[in-house]
């Protein structure tokens, strides 16, 4: 009795206490992923019950001579790379301008402003559909009005995946916004008024005051929305559904694909485990610069 | 004793009666519910979220319930979910769902791996069901697997071939077709014929809407179902009548021809096709496809029976009574794959494809209460039941059944304004001498995932029909070995009824 009682109070208390949120963790996060990553090693069968066969690298060698992987990836980083870094200069943009006290209805403007980020990314992906539609779409309808001829937004190859990435940059601007402006607030207004009475220019109070005491907030908004947008999936599924062809097939999409609608689970596996190696290298990398900037 | 008291006596005896006879009713009461046969049990059906395909079961449920006591339980979760979900519960033995109410293309994946009951013997003995009223490739070629029956259909599926009839009935434009292309403008029969029809109407306001029409409109779309569009219009190519296994291997060596050249020239057809098609369609889904067609933006359609319903039933259509029903056209060359030639059709072949196949009720061999789900099943699917299911809106499901055809009745109250014409269209299609069934293999998913990809390439212009249709033969070969190339090989005979080696 005594032994089960130091257990609760001595110096395995806290041990104790903790084991069950241990427990439920391994086997609802930690199992799983080390489970998936067998699988990348393995091959299943259903035959008979689930057989699991060991084939070493087999899958990992059928992912580097797969075609839709390198257009996978190709896509991922293009998305990544112009709807984040759009995103950002957006993002500034308006934190800066919605800074200005001067601007009348300012509170206004930043609830308007964050409107699409409460929207859900399937209903975003619908309304893009609709948008750009050919026949019917009101953004074909505004060009034909102007005198332009109409575009295949969604339908070609060349301009499906900067439609998707206009969806996502109207979508997810609004949080670069929120985070750059609460970045911008913390700034101490002294430095502007001590900059000011230097005879310092609008420019020179961003290039030297703003942009570097922003960083910080600069780095957390891009690292959130880089991994964010890396799994993207909800927008490119009911916009063009990785069409035409495979011009805007993602890297989740393309595991859903193999790993769910094929039931081919092991290649699934193999294909989400790439993009979870893709994103810990980036995310690496920005947390590094993170630091970095933050010793500074 | 007094009058009072004998009176008392007296209402006494009464209560003592009355509580006597009300004692023996409460007894009587669970006896007679006890009479159901299947009082206190729950049966779980499990498909795909309503209104389509669950809604029959919300429909009839109340009904079976009171006449049999017991419960009907609906699981549903989205179409991406069904395979994963149902293959989970049979493999690790979890008996979740009693019935499950599944795509064809997945039987040989089910029943190959007894994870159903056969129903032969339940068939035998059930009279209300009318076994033989089902058609006959329903009945024997899509509920069967290696010699048994292993589901009930609940749905015909099959692509078939719709036309505007104010279009290609307009003497004005037949005379005008007949002068640019020689012969008479009508449904066509073949394949180029289709072509040049399409190219006839694209791009010119022929309905006088004053909107610009097209074409063609067919799903093109990765990720949907394309890939029985595109079988669809390879059948007839490569489908010689009488020689089964053309369309997908080879049924002596399970070597994939799905590059052969007739494959090849079907791809490309369709690449050609694309020129005369609504803007856009190279994207378009299924769901678009019938909107399109259905508000008269094209003059022909491959779709299942969904357009031949929107058109005369939706209250968006613009076309009601202007749609017209055939079987998909066919060829004057088909390729054999025996003789690795083409031969000559004068006449033309025509090979209607049951794409898809319909969905198929079935139980799970490890269910507690197999005889009540069974007996579900057979009221779902009985003639009566099933006529309502087939001519309510947003059941999903089709035609499968003689009866349905014969009374029209039902579909003049659905809205129909030709029915005749539409059944007709499915009933030559399904009764087609060269009618070809789905694959029906363990794996058809993954089989059919490879090729969707490369279609949507080739149909994009990112390929040639014959790179794509090359590297889909090389993942097909990949898949095959993978599962086990004997095992599939046994699998794709049995589905095509041949003799297993």
């Amino acid at each position: 009795m005594k032994s089960i009682i130091s257990l609760f109070t001595g110096k395995w208390a806290g041990r104790s206490f903790l084991s069950p949120t241990v427990c439920i963790l391994l086997a609802l996060t930690i199992f799983p992923f080390f489970f998936s990553l067998w699988l990348t090693f393995s091959k299943v069968s259903f035959i008979g019950g689930v057989n699991i066969q060991f084939v070493g690298l087999r899958n990992w060698a059928r992912l580097f001579e797969d075609e839709r992987f390198y257009n996978a990836i190709s896509n991922t980083l293009i998305i990544v790379f112009v709807a984040v870094s759009m995103e950002y200069l957006l993002g500034l943009g308006l934190a800066i301008l919605l800074s200005n006290s001067k601007i009348k209805g300012r509170g206004f403007f930043r609830i308007l402003y964050l409107t699409p980020m409460m929207l859900a990314p399937i209903a975003v992906g619908y309304m893009g559909r609709m948008m750009f539609n050919f026949n019917r779409g009101p953004v074909n309808h505004l060009l034909r009005q102007v005198g332009f001829p109409p575009v295949e937004w969604l339908t070609n190859t060349q301009t499906a995946i900067y439609s998707i990435i206009m969806m996502d940059i109207w979508q997810w601007t609004p949080l670069m916004f929120l985070i750059l402006f609460a970045g911008l607030e913390t700034i101490p207004s002294g430095f502007f008024e001590a900059a000011r009475v230097d005879g310092a220019s609008r420019w020179q109070l961003f290039r030297y005051i703003i942009f570097p005491l922003l960083i910080p907030a600069s780095l957390a908004a891009i690292l959130i929305r880089v991994l964010e947008t890396f799994k993207v999936i909800d927008i490119i599924y009911i916009m063009t559904g990785g069409g035409p062809g495979i011009s805007t097939e993602t890297m989740t999409l393309f595991g859903y694909s193999l790993g769910l609608n094929a039931f081919d689970l092991v290649y699934g596996s193999t294909i989400a485990f790439s993009l979870f190696v893709i994103v810990l290298v980036v995310s690496i990398v920005l947390l590094l610069l993170t630091r970095r900037f933050q010793e500074q | 004793m007094c009058k009072k008291e004998k009176y008392f006596r007296f209402r006494l005896c009464l209560l003592l009666l009355a509580a006597i006879l009300f004692g023996l009713n409460s007894l009587m009461i669970p006896q007679a519910s006890g009479q159901k046969r299947f009082d206190g049990i729950e049966i779980t059906v499990f498909t795909q979220p309503p209104p389509f395909i669950a809604k029959p079961v919300q429909m009839f449920r109340a009904d079976w319930e009171k006449k049999t006591g017991a419960k009907v339980k609906l699981i549903t979760a989205p179409w991406a979910e069904l395979y994963p979900k149902m293959i989970s519960s049979f493999t690790m033995g979890a008996k979740k769902y009693d019935i499950i109410i599944f795509p064809a293309a997945w039987l040989a994946d089910f029943a190959g791996n007894n994870f159903l009951v056969p129903l032969d013997d339940f068939i035998a003995k059930d009279k209300e069901l009318a076994w033989n009223d089902i058609l006959p490739v329903y009945r024997e070629r899509i509920c069967s697997y290696a010699g048994e029956i292993w589901a009930v259909p609940m749905d015909g599926d099959n692509h078939i071939f719709y036309y505007r009839k104010d279009a290609l009935d307009n003497l004005e434009y037949q005379k005008k077709f007949k002068d640019k292309y020689g012969y008479a403008l009508a449904p066509p029969k073949t394949w180029k014929q289709h072509r040049e029809i399409a190219e006839f109407f694209n791009g010119w306001d022929w309905d006088g809407d004053g909107r610009l029409e097209y074409g063609v409109v067919e799903a093109m779309r990765k990720d949907d179902q394309a890939y029985w569009t595109f079988f669809s219009r390879a059948a007839a190519y490569v489908s010689i009548p009488g020689q089964p296994g053309g369309l997908f291997f080879d049924p002596n060596t399970m070597e994939p021809l799905i590059n052969s050249p007739g494959h090849v020239k079907a791809l490309e057809d369709w690449i050609k096709v694309k020129q005369f098609g609504v803007p856009g369609v190279v994207n378009m889904d299924s769901g678009e496809i019938r909107n399109v067609f259905t508000i008269g933006d094209a003059s022909m359609a491959i779709d299942w029976g969904d357009i031949g319903v929107m058109a005369d039933t939706s209250p968006e259509s613009t076309i009601k009574g202007q749609c017209g029903y055939t079987i998909m056209p066919g060829t004057t060359r088909v390729w054999d794959y025996k003789k690795q030639t083409w031969a000559e059709f004068p006449n033309g072949n025509q090979a209607p494809y049951l794409a898809f196949g319909g969905w198929l009720a079935a139980i799970d061999a490890k269910s507690d209460h197999i005889e009540a789900a069974y007996d579900f099943i057979s009221f779902l699917g009985k003639p009566e039941n099933s006529y309502i299911s087939v001519t309510t809106p947003e059941t999903g499901f089709n035609p499968c059944r003689k009866m349905h055809f014969d009374r029209l009745a039902g579909w003049f109250g659905y809205g129909f304004v030709n029915p005749k014409d539409y059944l007709g269209a499915i009933e030559a299609t399904i009764a087609h001498d060269n009618v070809q069934p789905d694959l029906r293999i363990p794996g058809t998913a993954r089989y059919f995932e490879a090729l969707d990809p490369q279609l949507a390439m080739a149909l994009a212009g990112n390929k040639t029909a014959k790179e794509a249709l090359d590297a889909v033969a090389k993942e097909w070969k990949r898949i095959t070995e993978d599962i086990g190339k004997d095992a599939q090989l046994k699998a794709y005979r049995a589905s095509l009824g041949l003799l297993i080696k």
